[in-house]
């Protein structure tokens, strides 16, 4: 019982996994492109979380956070990128459903 | 030897050079006159050109890692350096005249900024070749992405565009996404991001976590080098981005990947020794590989655009080369390193000539290339010469590379690696005839089908012309003579 | 503005390649490290006469005592020692010493004065200079430097052959617009220049050596080292089997470039004859080379103007020939080229011709003489030579045909072009059973024993297969296809049959095949220009209209179903003879193929020569029988047939030595 109390390692990585699975989810399923991207989103940082928890707790020095912090730039750049995309998306389609963009096609 | 930071300065001159393109660049794209396509192509063509010779001249034999351990300076790296630069020149050139890449119509106005993403995407390349740390790799990887979805729907105004660069974000994002939790995995393993340190640990740690690490790593990587099944992005964003583009995502990422892939899972699987020791990453190496060979031929076969189906053909093609990752030790290395060069000057040749045939009013399917033997001659050759080398069919270039990949799987199982890789080694030779059938389609169009009509020939640009022949004349040459390149890949491989 | 779209891209191209370039260069390389260095001058030495004696020094040049273990002499060949020198006992060279040794060159008595193949050997100095490469022999130095030892040749005859086709092709393309009629009479030229150098070839050769004599039986040999790294040497070389060959596909195709005159001027006649022409580098090239990646180039660089030349001036439907064509050979040349890697990575750690030690070799002799491939540990289960055996069997049996792997021939024979289907029917079916002499006899003789019921089996099939379907044809070219498989049957069998008789009668089938089918094609040929069909039912009493091509006709026909007294007998009786001992019940089941064999012959004689003429044709063919071009194609072919037919001695002598050679190589058990 006081291990499932005490915060620990397990489950800061038990949080990351659901988020991860959460993240994929939301890509595999949502047709709003926007949504997408969130769920892009929630991979990213699933894995930042991994890296703050290993970094805390295995490593004992903060290179993990720092990588947490370059994954939070990154991931803020490639957001930026993605919504300009998809802003010029709407420009050419009108809409933003991912099902809808299928000009593409063998 | 490790330096610390104001020593390594000395080392990065080349991607220095880059940025100081970039930055002219930029600032060439905030001028009030909009500049002409020209001055921008010629500045990134020798910042390229600088960078290139800069590389050169400061490349020495011995290993060095940089900034306490982020970067590592090797003539292994500088290959892969090589490659990027050379393909980014080249593209430089193509886009000239490549009306989706920079639109007559806007006066040049993106002429700078297409110029500068391209030159930061080769700056990406440089540190996805120079890779020893994890976090430098995840950041070459992403600058690389993110400069490949902005380039891949650069052209204003184009539906297939806007969709090819959708494409690519998603699929980026989340291929990165899970390549990162890989990399957290690794991290927690070995508590540092040290590939190196990564690699001694691999070796002690227990099998499974570090298989599903890899494994996820993989799918960063696979993503880059397009192998099923991770390869869902290419055929779209082939087909849709700006021809230009497709040369260069063809080569460059594609290059950066294969040394990402042979630095990371070198360390992990100790330089990959063999399948003798039943490791399953090699299992999985060798199943990735061959389904992509198969998987790439098999659906390029009924591909009626050109782009398309040379987006197939390149997603077999880097089966070919995972299979040099596979076979491992350094025969498989050299082989992997051989290929990539050689592969280079083909798949450029390839889409420079479907560039030119675009930029003269020609189209981009099958049919429409009907007659081009007689309509352009030049670009038919280059183009048939290139469908050749993709092949495998001597004397070109893309024989010598085939060779030595096939020569690195033969060498290993008979040096006790077991039948797994004789049985390999038939499907990718099978696979060279299968892929046959589809490159001898393009032929037919070109040579056969209108052999009895009447053509009148159509003028290709300067430019275009100068860029075929400098890439077909190193595909036939390496074919018949390739011991400079075989010197450097030794070289290159021997030092890591 | 114009100028400044030419210069600025001149220049910008000029820079990246100097800029490769230098990169290729500045590679980096090794900084000089002391310690012992020999030097050896000079690094070859080339021998004119018997008794010549030459000096070489050892000098070391480095910093350190330079140890050196006790000479030797190799010779590359069969061994035989024609150079000797003055032993050297171990020891050691201080810095700047040297010691100077003697090689002398003494031809035995059975090669004197020269030995007729060239010789070539080493002088090997064992020695601790680190930067040589290291010995594979135990014993001595862990290093080896070495000389060069050979006997000076004459001119480079075969590379003349087998690459002067090439000098053709810049002159064919660039005739001038208007006068595409020149490119037939350089084509003819320059075809010519190769048939000429090989009769003279053929004269000179010597039917008498076999592998005694030094250099592997081999004659005219030119071997240099080409790609150290790889090891690939540029060896070519004649024996008895190859130089029949060679004399073949020159004649055959000097035959098919004078067939091409019925080809428009308008259809791209230069890119025709420029294929032509790579097409017959690439045969010469197969059948000289003797370095296995010498030997895979060739075979694959005539795969492309194949493909060329069936799908842009065939028939009706020749794309979908020209594919299948193209596949199927594909898929067998990789195959083969898997084997021959395998091969390589088995071979014993040996000498290049220049004495550089080498851990695999890619030479074919070495390989067939120098290695035993039983003791390779099996793949997947299955034997080493036997697997490498199959691989190599099924490229050249897709070439020979056999069936079932044949179904790419009546296609591609009956769509291409008159000139195309000789070269085809007439060389390249041959290549199949070269290689499998060559290669599957000489290097895999153990896996050969186990294959060769098989081997009789398929050949007997193709006999009766082929004869079948080519009775139940109704095109006439079609039929002549088909019979080709039949014939090449025989060779199959004489080659299972392992007998000097059989071996013997396979290559006389192989050579009188090629002139036979190349006239049956050629006169197939020369109907269908006049009457644009080659339905048999359409025929019928062509003698009485056009005599002089009835009198050829039925004499290529005869030949083929192998009436006595005309060339295609000669090879059936002996593959007969020979195969009889071996394998009985297979023999007498192929003497029934002779029979349907004459009764299809007999039988498009009588349909399209004899019986009532169709009035149809009269305005075609009256008074357009054989002209002087066609009859300059046929008449020496003809010759040939009958003279081989009543004397076949000059043939037969020719191989028979190499026969016995092929006999010893597949001996060893």
């Amino acid at each position: 019982m006081n291990g499932l109390f005490t915060i620990g390692l397990p489950h800061y990585l038990t949080v990351s996994a659901v988020l991860f699975a959460l993240g994929l989810i939301t890509v595999a399923t949502r047709r709003n492109v926007v949504a997408i991207l969130m769920g892009v989103e929630l991979l990213l940082n699933a894995a930042a979380i991994n890296f703050v928890a290993f970094s805390h707790f295995v490593h004992g020095a903060v290179a993990g956070q720092v990588f947490a912090l370059f994954i939070v730039v990154l991931a803020a750049s490639e957001a930026v990128i993605a919504l300009a995309i998809v802003l010029t998306l709407f420009r050419n389609f009108r809409t933003v459903d991912a099902a809808a963009t299928a000009t593409l096609r063998e | 030897m490790t330096l610390a930071n104001l020593p390594s300065f000395r080392h990065l001159v080349p991607e220095n050079i880059l940025v100081l393109g970039i930055l002219a660049l930029v600032g060439l794209s905030l001028a009030r006159r909009p500049a002409s396509r020209r001055l921008a192509g010629a500045i990134a063509f020798l910042a390229c050109l600088a960078a290139l010779a800069a590389t050169a001249l400061t490349a020495e034999s011995q290993p060095r890692v940089l900034f306490h351990g982020l970067l590592a300076r090797d003539l292994f790296g500088d290959f892969f350096k090589y490659l990027g630069l050379v393909t980014t020149a080249f593209v430089i050139l193509v886009a000239q005249r490549s009306r989706d890449a920079i639109d007559y119509r806007n006066e040049d106005r993106e002429a700078p900024e297409f110029y500068a993403l391209l030159l930061s995407a080769a700056l990406a390349v440089n540190l996805m070749a120079a890779a020893s740390d994890l976090l430098t790799a995840y950041v070459g990887l992403e600058l690389v992405s993110v400069m490949s979805y902005i380039l891949a729907g650069f052209t204003p105004g184009s539906r297939r565009s806007a969709e090819a660069a959708l494409k690519y974000v998603v699929y980026g994002g989340v291929a990165s996404g899970a390549m990162l939790y890989g990399m957290s995995l690794l991290y927690g393993l070995a508590a540092s991001t040290d590939l190196a340190t990564i690699g001694r640990a691999a070796a002690t740690a227990p099998a499974l976590p570090v298989l599903f690490a890899a494994v996820l790593c993989l799918a960063g990587f696979g993503f880059k080098i397009a192998v099923v099944p991770f390869h869902m992005w290419c055929p779209d964003v082939y087909e849709g981005a700006p021809t230009p583009v497709t040369a260069f995502l063809s080569v460059a990422p594609k290059a950066g990947g294969f040394a990402l892939l042979l630095r990371v899972f070198g360390q992990i699987s100790g330089h990959a020794q063999g399948l003798a020791d039943r490791s399953p990453w090699l299992l999985v190496l060798l199943v990735v590989a061959a389904t992509t060979m198969t998987w790439g031929n098999l659906a390029a076969l009924g591909q009626q655009n050109l782009k398309r189906l040379l987006a197939y053909s390149s997603i077999a093609q880097a089966g070919y080369v995972l299979l040099g990752v596979a076979a491992g030790g350094v025969a498989g290395q050299e082989a992997v390193l051989f290929y990539l060069a050689v592969y280079l000057f083909i798949s450029l040749a390839a889409f420079t000539a479907v560039a030119a045939v675009a930029d003269s009013g020609g189209g981009e399917s099958v049919a429409e290339y009907a007659g081009l033997g007689y309509r352009m001659p030049l670009v038919a050759f280059v183009l048939s010469v290139a469908l050749f080398a993709l092949t495998g069919l001597p004397p070109t270039a893309g024989f010598i590379g085939k060779y030595y990949l096939f020569a690195a799987l033969i060498e290993r199982g008979h040096n006790g690696g077991g039948a797994a890789f004789y049985i390999v080694a038939v499907a990718a030779v099978l696979n060279s005839v299968v892929s046959l059938y589809y490159y001898a389609r393009v032929l037919r169009a070109m040579y056969i089908d209108s052999a009895s009509a009447t053509h009148q020939t159509v003028a290709v640009a300067a430019v275009h012309r100068v860029v075929l022949v400098a890439l077909t004349v190193p595909t036939i040459l390496l074919g018949v003579y390739w011991s400079p390149l075989r010197d450097l890949v030794h070289a290159a491989v021997g030092t890591w | 503005m114009k100028s400044q779209n030419r210069v600025v891209p001149g220049l910008l191209a000029l820079s990246i390649c100097s800029t490769l370039a230098t990169l290729t260069i500045s590679a980096g390389s090794a900084a000089a490290t002391p310690g012992p260095r020999l030097r050896l001058e000079p690094a070859a030495l080339t021998f004119t006469h018997a008794g010549e004696v030459r000096e070489v020094t050892l000098r070391n040049t480095g910093t350190n005592v330079l140890r050196i273990g006790s000479t030797r002499v190799w010779h590359d060949g069969s061994g035989v020692p024609v150079f000797t020198a003055d032993p050297l006992e171990a020891t050691g060279l201080l810095p700047g010493q040297t010691v100077a040794l003697h090689v002398r060159f003494v031809p035995t008595a059975a090669t004197a004065p020269l030995p007729p193949g060239g010789a070539f050997g080493a002088l090997l100095v064992p020695c601790d200079d680190d930067t040589l490469p290291g010995d594979p022999n135990p014993g001595g130095g862990a290093y080896i430097g070495s000389v060069a030892l050979r006997s000076s040749q004459g001119p480079p005859l075969l590379s003349l052959i087998v690459f002067f086709p090439l000098l053709g092709i810049p002159f064919i393309l660039l005739v001038p617009r208007g006068r595409e009629s020149l490119t037939r009479i350089v084509a003819l030229v320059t075809t010519a220049v190769p048939l000429g150098l090989a009769l003279w070839m053929i004269r000179q050769f010597d039917p008498t050596v076999t592998r005694t004599a030094g250099t592997w039986g081999l004659q005219f040999v030119e071997h240099h080292g080409w790609i150290r790294g790889f090891p690939v040497e540029y060896f070519l070389g004649v024996d008895g089997l190859s130089v029949t060959m060679v004399l073949l596909t020159a004649l055959i195709t000097v035959i098919a470039v004078g067939a091409s005159w019925s080809i428009p001027l308008t259809q791209h006649i230069r890119g025709y004859f420029a294929l032509l022409l790579l097409l017959e580098v690439g045969m010469l090239g197969v059948f000289c080379a003797l370095d296995f990646f010498l030997f895979y180039m060739f075979w694959e660089v005539m795969l492309l103007p194949m493909y060329f030349l069936i799908g842009i001036w065939g028939g009706p439907r020749k794309e979908y020939a020209a594919i299948k064509f193209f596949l199927y050979t594909l898929a067998g040349s990789v195959l083969m080229l898997l084997a021959i890697i395998a091969l390589y990575y088995s071979s014993k750690a040996t000498y290049l011709v220049d004495g550089t030690p080498t851990a695999h070799t890619f030479d074919m002799m070495k390989l067939a003489w120098a290695n035993d491939f039983g003791a390779e540990s099996p793949i997947a289960g299955f034997a080493f030579p036997r697997i490498v055996w199959l691989a190599f069997f099924v490229a050249f049996a897709i070439k020979v045909p056999v069936v079932p792997l044949h179904t790419w021939l009546p296609d591609a024979h009956v769509e291409a072009p008159t000139a195309v289907s000789v070269i085809l029917a007439g060389v390249l079916l041959k290549m199949g059973v070269y290689g499998m002499m060559r290669v599957n006899l000489s290097i895999l003789p153990e896996a050969t024993h186990w294959a060769a019921q098989g081997l009789a089996v398929l050949g007997v099939v193709g006999m009766l297969y082929g004869a079948l379907v080519a009775m139940a044809q109704t095109d006439l070219k079609r039929l002549v296809a088909y019979s080709s498989v039949s014939h090449m049957g025989y060779c199959l069998l004489g080659l299972s049959a392992l007998t000097p008789t059989g071996l013997t009668g396979a290559v006389a089938q192989m050579f009188n095949h090629g002139t036979i089918t190349a006239m049956m094609f050629l006169l197939v040929g020369a109907l269908y220009d006049r009457t644009h069909t080659r339905e048999l039912s359409q025929f019928g009493g062509v003698a009485h209209v056009m005599p002089r091509y009835a009198t050829v006709f039925g004499l290529a026909f005869m030949a083929s179903l192998g009436l006595p007294g005309l060339s295609g007998f000669i090879g059936e009786v002996l593959v007969f003879i020979g195969a009889f001992p071996a394998w009985q019940a297979l023999t007498i089941t192929a003497a029934l193929s002779v029979i349907i064999t004459a009764a299809y012959h007999l039988s498009a004689i009588e349909k399209v020569l004899l019986g009532p003429f169709n009035e149809r044709w009269r305005s075609a063919l009256a008074g357009f029988d054989l002209d002087l071009r066609e009859a300059a194609t046929l008449v020496p072919l003809a010759i040939i047939v009958i003279v081989l037919g009543f004397w076949p001695a000059p043939l037969l002598t020719t191989i028979t030595a190499t026969v016995q050679d092929l006999l010893t190589a597949v001996a060893t058990p």
